[in-house]
């Protein structure tokens, strides 16, 4: 079975998702401090955190550092603010996604984990290039030459999906629907944030990036072999 | 700033200078002219006096000296009437120029007397006797005494000099009586006269000059100050409330500035202590909402998972759930809309501009609102251009006002027919929604903005509106720099028309849509 730590320092809250999670079919770890996440995190390790920001102990943004620091498990942020700085920080600090609280459906919130759950490319098999990059989709790994690139799994999604159609530019809204499984979000934020943090990891200059191009305008676009 | 005005009425200095110049200038005038007159009678009475002695003296001597060539022989009289003319035009020389005319009387019907007699007449210079006034000669030739009059002298070259006239009767052995005249022209005494006016004048422009460089000395000392205070007051009202102004001195400049600096501290402190109290309430307010969310969510899930079981339930918890479900949406939406509220109260909302397509935008805020209507007869038309319309804006304060207009619109059509038009010029982008609902009162138009205002309080609330839409919508639309305007007529519905700069920040310069949708054909729509 699934499981998922639910990291939320109101009682309440966590247990109400710990029943809406079980309905749905998922384990659920409950943690209520900052502080304790991560020895949980090491002796259990789940599939997926949901994590909410404000937490007594130590910060979400954080926890989100640290579990970054020795995991690329999905991170689901949840916030109780709406507030752009803390949407980005959380992003910046390794979160895959971000619901603010209150949730419009319990079972938007289903679909979301879900998405961070499922192989959004589990058509691709095989292996793609961007760049001068190969990417082995089955054995979810990307290689410069022979040196291995440690990309979280949406990253790794969020390659795939622009390497499988090289020469296709990519609005956000589209990416955001493909690899996030959002049908129409409007927040680019999500895209831009994680296009930046990719970029960091398999740009040999991030200023100038060669392999996740922007098309102005429009969105973004896999670079082309050779091209560097 | 005040509209542009001439120099002088912007400085006081100047004012000041000028007014009292021009006083000055009345006061020196003044004391001009009666000096120079008191100087001019003085002088002419002066001249008068010693022409009339020098004159009576002339008079006396020529009579005198007649009297001593009494049976003399006419030859001897001429020399003695021409000595007599001598020595009174070098007589008095200082007083300049002088004339001297004998003129022998002719008594009438005494013609064979006059033809013997020899005449003595002469006149220095050719003077002609009717240079004389006619006055003076009838009072002559009436009167023994001396008699004078100003009037001007004629030369016979057409010369004309202002002169006094002093004549007198005398009487020429074996000749008869003449008129004698002694005439003094008054060219000295007009030089005199110039002199002393062209003197007072000169002082008087002096004295002007001093004075207008006193008064500007004096103002200035008044005035520096002043200019100080109003620059501090300046920035002051610009939101520098640390400005204050340097007292130096003990005097009344001084008192104002003492004043000025108390008022500005006093204002300082009231305005720090409702900063901290609208920060407080604001921070209140927002924490406030963030800490519902919480507790809301949990709620939230809860009444999910009940409603998601309501076919296991008896009719009457059933319904319950769905009631509760759709309050807490209401609730949570609210709470959301309160938060924005903060927001804008803050001054913290901050517009994330990006590029988009407007009439996509606006085509799925109907089909969103659409789909939740459930009342079939209602019917969104939308008119729009046929090439799409991209703008730079904040996509979702630019749907979330979308919504509330259309939502705002659905609530009020009771069920007519609603009226989406989108129009695009070179700077701006407007749309404008109308109902043919039941319409607002005039009154109502200016207050539609307010919040958790209700048109008709007795109204039910069909949609479950905050209260709050249309003016956050409002916030939202001046967020961009754009506009928001109501129009509504009692029975006749309401149009709102929004309109937006092209890029969110720029200026926009009208308004491409009506707001009353009755004067369409008078506006030219200048579309692209």
């Amino acid at each position: 079975m699934t499981l998922v730590m639910v990291v939320d320092d109101d009682q309440d809250l966590a247990e109400m998702l710990g029943i809406v999670l079980t309905g749905a079919g998922i384990d659920v770890d409950l943690v209520s401090r900052g502080d304790e996440v991560m020895e949980v995190f090491r002796s259990n390790p789940p599939d997926l955190v949901l994590l909410d920001v404000m937490l007594p102990g130590l910060d979400g943004v954080e926890v989100c550092k640290l579990i970054r620091a020795e995991s690329m498990v999905p991170i689901v942020m949840l916030s109780a603010k709406g507030d752009t700085q803390d949407i980005v920080a959380g992003l910046e600090a390794g979160a895959d996604d971000y619901m603010v609280k209150p949730f419009k459906h319990p079972s938007e919130l289903i679909a979301r984990i879900r998405t961070r759950l499922r192989r959004t490319n589990a058509d691709v098999k095989g292996s793609l290039t961007i760049g001068d990059l190969a990417i082995n989709v089955t054995a979810h790994e990307v290689r410069r030459g022979a040196k291995l690139i440690a990309l979280t799994r949406l990253e790794f999604d969020l390659l795939v999906a622009l390497a499988k159609e090289p020469g296709r530019v990519f609005t956000r809204d589209s990416l955001l629907s493909e690899v996030w499984g959002y049908r129409h979000s409007t927040d680019t934020r999500l895209v831009n944030v994680h296009v930046q943090r990719l970029r960091s990891k398999v740009e040999h200059d991030p200023e100038h990036p060669t392999i996740v191009i922007t098309v102005r305008g429009v969105g973004y676009k896999a670079g082309v072999v050779g091209v560097s | 700033m005040w509209p542009q005005r001439s120099p002088l009425a912007q400085s006081l200095a100047a004012k000041v200078i000028v007014s009292t110049v021009l006083l000055s200038l009345g006061v020196v005038w003044l004391t001009g002219s009666a000096l120079y007159s008191q100087l001019s009678d003085g002088i002419k009475e002066v001249n008068l006096e010693s022409s009339l002695a020098d004159a009576r003296s002339v008079f006396y001597n020529a009579r005198y000296q007649f009297l001593l060539v009494e049976g003399a022989s006419p030859p001897q009289i001429q020399v003695q009437v021409t000595d007599v003319i001598k020595s009174s035009t070098s007589l008095g020389t200082t007083e300049g120029a002088r004339e001297i005319i004998l003129l022998k009387i002719v008594s009438k019907g005494d013609d064979a007397k006059n033809g013997q007699e020899p005449n003595y007449s002469f006149a220095s210079n050719g003077l002609l006797a009717t240079t004389i006034p006619e006055n003076l000669r009838s009072k002559i030739s009436k009167d023994f005494d001396l008699s004078h009059q100003f009037a001007p002298l004629t030369y016979v070259t057409g010369k004309t000099i202002d002169a006094l006239y002093v004549g007198q009767r005398v009487s020429i052995p074996g000749s008869g009586r003449y008129e004698m005249y002694l005439v003094f022209t008054l060219a000295n005494q007009g030089a005199t006269l110039d002199l002393v006016q062209n003197s007072l004048f000169l002082t008087g422009i002096v004295l002007l000059l001093l004075i207008a460089l006193i008064t500007w000395l004096v103002v200035r000392q008044v005035v520096r100050p002043v200019r100080d205070a109003a620059r501090v007051a300046s920035l002051f009202t610009e939101g520098d409330f640390t400005q204050r102004l340097q007292v130096e001195s003990n005097d009344e400049i001084a008192t104002l500035g003492n004043a000025f600096n108390e008022m500005a501290t006093s204002i300082q402190a009231q305005i720090s202590r409702l900063e901290n109290l609208s920060q407080v309430q604001q921070r209140f307010v927002s924490d406030v909402s963030h800490e519902l969310r919480t507790p809301l969510t949990t709620l939230r899930m809860a009444s999910d998972v009940i409603y998601g079981h309501r076919e296991n339930f008896d009719p009457v918890i059933a319904r319950s759930a769905e009631l509760l479900l759709a309050q807490i949406d209401r609730f949570e939406k609210l709470l959301q809309e309160l938060l924005e509220v903060s927001r804008f109260d803050a001054e913290v909302a901050v517009l994330e501009p990006t590029d988009f397509e407007f009439i996509a935008l606006v085509r799925r805020c109907v089909a969103d609102l659409g789909v939740i209507l459930d009342s079939p007869d209602s019917q969104i038309s939308v008119v729009t251009p046929k090439t799409p319309v991209h703008i730079r804006a904040d996509f979702r304060r630019v749907e979330r006002i979308m919504r509330n207009l259309i939502s705002n619109a659905l609530d009020h059509s009771d069920g007519r027919p609603i009226e989406i038009e989108c129009v695009e010029t070179l700077t701006e982008v407007a749309v404008s929604v109308r109902d043919h609902g039941e319409g607002m009162e005039e009154v109502s138009l200016t207050r539609v903005f307010d919040r958790f205002w209700r048109a008709d309080p007795s109204r039910a609330r069909t949609r479950g509106g905050t209260g709050l839409g249309l003016s956050i919508a409002l916030e939202d639309a001046r967020l961009h720099n754009g506009e928001l305007d109501a129009w509504g007529a009692p029975g006749d519905g309401a149009n709102f028309v929004l309109t937006l700069p092209r890029i969110a920040g720029n200026e926009i310069s009208g308004r491409p849509l009506p707001i009353n949708p009755h004067k369409r054909s008078e506006v030219q729509i200048e579309t692209i």
